[in-house]
């Protein structure tokens, strides 16, 4: 099961099945402690990170920059994905995908929070020209 | 009372691109769809939920966009599928 660990000299937070071997944030080795999820939310709450529309359409093609997939060249539908997401995102309180409903059961709409584990849908596994379901990632070509 | 239902989302591409289809579909056929928007209509997005155990079998065990849903029948298709589909399903 996962679990909140918190890294002792500079508050790091993970949540996972066992801690970093060392701070990603402060580079020290052996530095986490296993912590309650309430002294996990009181340390992520004392910094709201501004995080912005323009910061989201940077962090995923960061985040694809190493991966098999990118971001769709189709500016006009990612323009209306992202425009969805973030609809979704202010009316919805997440980054829910456009083309998918959530079920009114956090621990199943996660999964429909963008990115999601596209890499298990049907439209882009063993597929050479995959996607995921809504089209915002697709595979490289080779 | 039959009902030939498109579920759909403003901003889900798929959807976007099957408008066309489904306006062919009733100029050719006189079948008109009722077209559902699921996103920013509750009352829509509630009414699909409730055929989430016929749905979502179907459709990678999500409510996803479009899916096409015949409610005597349960008879249903969802993603972007061609015309010739899509004139199969609603006359069924």
């Amino acid at each position: 099961m996962k679990k909140y660990w918190r890294c002792f000299v500079c508050n790091d937070i993970h949540f996972g099945l066992k801690p970093p071997e060392i701070c990603p944030t402060c580079g020290v080795p052996h530095a986490y402690v296993e912590v309650t999820s309430e002294e996990a939310r009181k340390v992520g709450s004392l910094t709201e990170v501004e995080f912005s529309e323009a910061d989201f359409r940077v962090a995923i093609e960061r985040f694809t920059a190493g991966n098999e997939f990118r971001v769709n060249p189709d500016k006009e539908k990612v323009n209306m994905l992202l425009a969805g997401i973030f609809n979704n995102e202010r009316n919805h309180g997440l980054k829910y995908c456009p083309c998918r409903l959530t079920s009114k059961n956090l621990a199943e709409d996660l999964k429909i929070v963008c990115p999601c584990n596209f890499l298990i849908h049907e439209t882009y596994k063993d597929k050479e020209d995959g996607e995921c379901w809504c089209g915002l990632f697709i595979r490289r070509k080779k | 009372m039959k009902r030939l239902i498109m579920f759909h989302g403003r901003e889900c591409p798929h959807c976007t691109r099957m408008m066309p289809l489904v306006e062919k579909l009733f100029k050719e056929t006189g079948i008109a769809l009722e077209k559902l928007e699921v996103w920013h209509d509750e009352k829509n997005a509630d009414l699909m939920r409730s055929y989430r155990p016929v749905i979502a079998p179907k459709c990678g065990g999500q409510l996803r966009t479009p899916t096409f849903i015949n409610t005597e029948t349960n008879d249903l298709v969802c993603g972007e599928i061609d015309y010739e589909k899509l004139k199969e399903w609603a006359t069924k």
